[in-house]
């Protein structure tokens, strides 16, 4: 992927958020250094939960490439108040970008999580979605995983381009370690969903595949 | 073996190949890509008015690239129209082809899946863009060394 076309994207080492606006924008995103809190409400207590990230200081992301076992923090940005649903100017074309699958809606776009107002011209943060139709059933542990995975993919795809196709890789990305969590054990199908056709394939009950029986396209 | 088309392209010393006749008994012309747009023009002169299809292939692993033209003569009165096939090679690293859609304006939205699927760039074409793929796609899709990346879509749902 091509780096930086257009002010597309960071050239810096760290962001959790994909940038899309110009220069000043990034700088000013910058100077907010301390890591924020997840805005939103975990899955299980909510329909859908919401995981908005932003960035962070370069140190702090340097450390945490030393140690590339332990997970991710996600460093989800701060809760804003007075959110207004605005669309993208015309200027960038009024375009869209998002990846959604069934479990997984990455939108560029901040998202309130009470009121769920929609503001598209913050295209520095990336909203993560996670399975609204509660097809599993999540716990804060196995939600924090999967956000954590998202803050891998997003230091990952740093400096790519923010177009669907990239969107779509960590969004797949994101839904083939659903179901290796899905394969694991480590979540379930929730019986009470509204659709039940087992989407990531048919439920076992009493064991869960060890890792060398996963098979290899899921990993 | 030579056909009519290619003996008058002898006659009047423009270059090319002949690759012999199709099924159909077509007779089937290879141009360079430097050639292409005054020949067509040429030919467009020497009455193939109508631009039946065009179309593009990868033809081997690290190969060349083709793209495809049909051209035939629709006159009055005629129940066997002409018909030729031209076929224009290009190198896989930079496949760069003159347009023909300033002769045949009907080759526009062909030239612009050719160039989604395979990436062969027609120059001068008025506007060439994926027509097919997103627009943000990256990869020749039609390309026989394409990986197509690993995109979850729902294949196990009951």
């Amino acid at each position: 992927m091509a780096a930086g076309l257009n002010a597309s994207y960071m050239a810096s080492t760290n962001f959790s958020m994909v940038n899309f606006s110009g220069e000043s924008t990034r700088k000013a995103l910058l100077m907010h250094r301390k890591p924020f809190t997840v805005s939103a409400q975990q899955a299980d207590t909510q329909d859908y939960s919401l995981k908005v990230e932003e960035k962070e200081e370069e140190t702090v992301q340097k450390e945490e490439e030393k140690q590339p076992k332990v997970m991710k923090s996600p460093r989800p940005v701060e809760p804003q108040t007075n959110v207004k649903s605005k669309n993208m100017g015309i200027e960038f074309g009024s375009e869209w970008l998002s990846s959604t699958t069934r479990h997984v809606r990455i939108y560029a776009a901040y998202i309130d999580p009470e009121t769920c107002a929609f503001d598209q011209t913050q295209t520095d943060k990336l909203t993560l979605i996670l399975d609204p139709t509660d097809e599993f059933v999540w716990t804060e542990e196995t939600c924090n995983q999967v956000y954590s995975y998202f803050q891998e993919l997003i230091d990952h795809y740093e400096g790519a381009d923010l177009t669907e196709y990239t969107l779509r890789l960590i969004g797949s990305d994101i839904e083939h370690y659903i179901r290796k969590m899905l394969y694991r054990g480590e979540i379930q199908y929730n019986m009470n969903a509204r659709v039940l056709n087992f989407s990531m394939g048919k439920p076992r009950v009493g064991f869960a595949y060890n890792d060398d029986q996963i098979p290899e396209e899921y990993l | 073996m030579q056909g009519r088309l290619s003996a008058w392209l002898v006659k009047h010393g423009l270059s090319h190949r002949s690759l012999g006749f199709d099924y159909q008994g077509t007779e089937t012309l290879q141009i360079k890509p430097q050639d292409w747009y005054s020949i067509a023009v040429i030919l467009y002169v020497y009455g193939y008015n109508y631009l039946r299809s065009q179309c593009a292939y990868d033809v081997a692993p690290g190969g060349l690239l083709a793209s495809v033209y049909h051209l035939t003569r629709i006159e009055y009165g005629v129940d066997q129209p002409e018909e030729v096939c031209i076929k224009v090679f290009v190198s896989r690293k930079n496949p760069r082809i003159p347009s023909v859609f300033w002769v045949w304006k009907s080759v526009d939205f062909q030239e612009r899946e050719s160039y989604d699927m395979l990436g062969i760039s027609y120059e001068n074409h008025p506007r060439l863009k994926r027509i097919l793929m997103p627009e943000s796609w990256i990869g020749w899709p039609l390309r026989k060394d394409y990986i197509a990346p690993n995109f979850y879509e729902i294949q196990d749902a009951h």
